[in-house]
């Protein structure tokens, strides 16, 4: 696992319930936009992500949709323990 | 909506169109809508860029899942073989006809910005720049008015004799040296006079042009300052040059300065009836530019 996507889930594993879109996550992670799109894309494709769009409408805010992602249970179960990993000097 | 913004939302949308085209809708949403929160002309032209990069490695990685799958479920690997690798933005033409434009690009520039113009005066060497002694050295002597030769009369004082027979033994005149008096008339003292010739540039002197600064060049400036230096017998300085009279612009002075102190060993010396003597003198450098 790549350090940029390890900083991916980090700024997920702040509040895992949170529903972030991609410019929240390249702020929280400081990760650049080529990199940060296939890291989400790729997760979400291994299960850790689900995404959904924006509730809103388009027309009405004047602005496309933003998609949110969240960490699914699976996602977070296995994102703590990569960090747990961390923690007990598994992968340092 | 400005340029920058403009041309951001331009590059998402192929960006977007170039990607698989199960995910082409919603990315070209997606990232439009990120462009909305990015403030500032970089960042939006960053994200789009990132954009066209994340569709490259969008397209390589769905492509080789798709053929992965398709693997899977044939049982074939030679699927791989047809797998098209078409998500590159620029063709090897498209590359080489960018580096021909990028080259035309650096050849208008060093052109535009005086470097042609160098290239030119060191080809065709259109300067003749002759240092001209300024300070005039001091003229031989008067002639001297005719010579009136007296008749020198000298007396010779009473000559003194010592004779000294208990220490010596072989006694001897001890003569006093006559004493030359004057009696009338001065007498006449014979100069001769000293032929100089004055210093300067000599043979192998540096050319002017090649320390016309290539600032001032560009600048069109002109000027001519005047250079003080001292040199020995051997034409070599025997001190720093100085400048004896600026030109008003500071890079000539220097260029001049650097010339003299380039010409070490190039300065014809002074000479004093064919014997080089050393001596001091002012030239005058002038840089002038041919045409405008």
């Amino acid at each position: 696992m790549s350090l940029q996507t390890l900083k991916v889930l980090e700024a997920f594993l702040d509040n895992p319930a949170d529903e972030l879109a991609g410019a929240d996550v390249r702020k929280r992670s400081g990760i650049a936009s080529g990199t940060l799109y296939p890291i989400l894309l790729r997760l979400e494709s291994a299960g850790w992500f689900v995404s959904r769009w924006e509730a809103v409408d388009p027309a009405s805010v004047g602005r496309p949709r933003r998609r949110l992602y969240r960490l699914t249970p699976s996602g977070l179960t296995r994102a703590s323990e990569v960090f747990a990993s961390f923690g007990r000097g598994v992968l340092a | 909506m400005k340029k920058s913004e403009g041309l951001a939302r331009w590059l998402i949308q192929q960006a977007a169109r170039t990607a698989p085209p199960s995910l082409s809708e919603r990315l070209e949403e997606e990232w439009l809508a990120d462009l909305e929160v990015r403030r500032g002309c970089f960042e939006r032209l960053r994200l789009a860029v990132g954009c066209c990069w994340a569709t490259r490695v969008i397209a390589y990685e769905h492509c080789a899942a798709s053929v992965a799958a398709a693997a899977t479920a044939t049982g074939s690997k030679t699927m791989s073989a047809y797998m098209e690798h078409d998500e590159a933005y620029f063709s090897r033409r498209s590359v080489a006809l960018l580096l021909i434009i990028a080259l035309h690009v650096v050849i208008v520039w060093a052109f535009a910005s005086g470097l042609g113009r160098t290239v030119l005066i060191n080809l065709t060497k259109p300067m003749t720049v002759v240092p001209v002694v300024e300070r005039t050295l001091p003229k031989d002597p008067p002639p001297l008015p005719p010579v009136a030769f007296t008749d020198v009369r000298i007396k010779l004082p009473p000559q003194e004799v010592q004779v000294d027979t208990e220490h010596d033994p072989d006694p001897t005149l001890v003569i006093a040296p006559p004493i030359p008096t004057h009696d009338s008339g001065p007498v006449a003292t014979v100069v001769n006079p000293v032929k100089r010739v004055g210093a300067g540039p000599g043979n192998g002197f540096p050319n002017t042009e090649d320390y016309y600064p290539a600032a001032a060049i560009r600048a069109g400036l002109e000027g001519a300052p005047v250079v003080h230096s001292c040199v020995d017998e051997k034409g070599r300085l025997s001190a720093a040059p100085t400048l004896a009279k600026s030109s008003g612009i500071s890079s000539l002075d220097e260029g001049a300065l650097k010339l003299a102190r380039a010409g070490s060993g190039h300065y014809r010396p002074m000479t004093e009836d064919g014997r080089p003597v050393s001596s001091c003198f002012d030239f005058r450098v002038t840089f002038h530019l041919l045409t405008r």
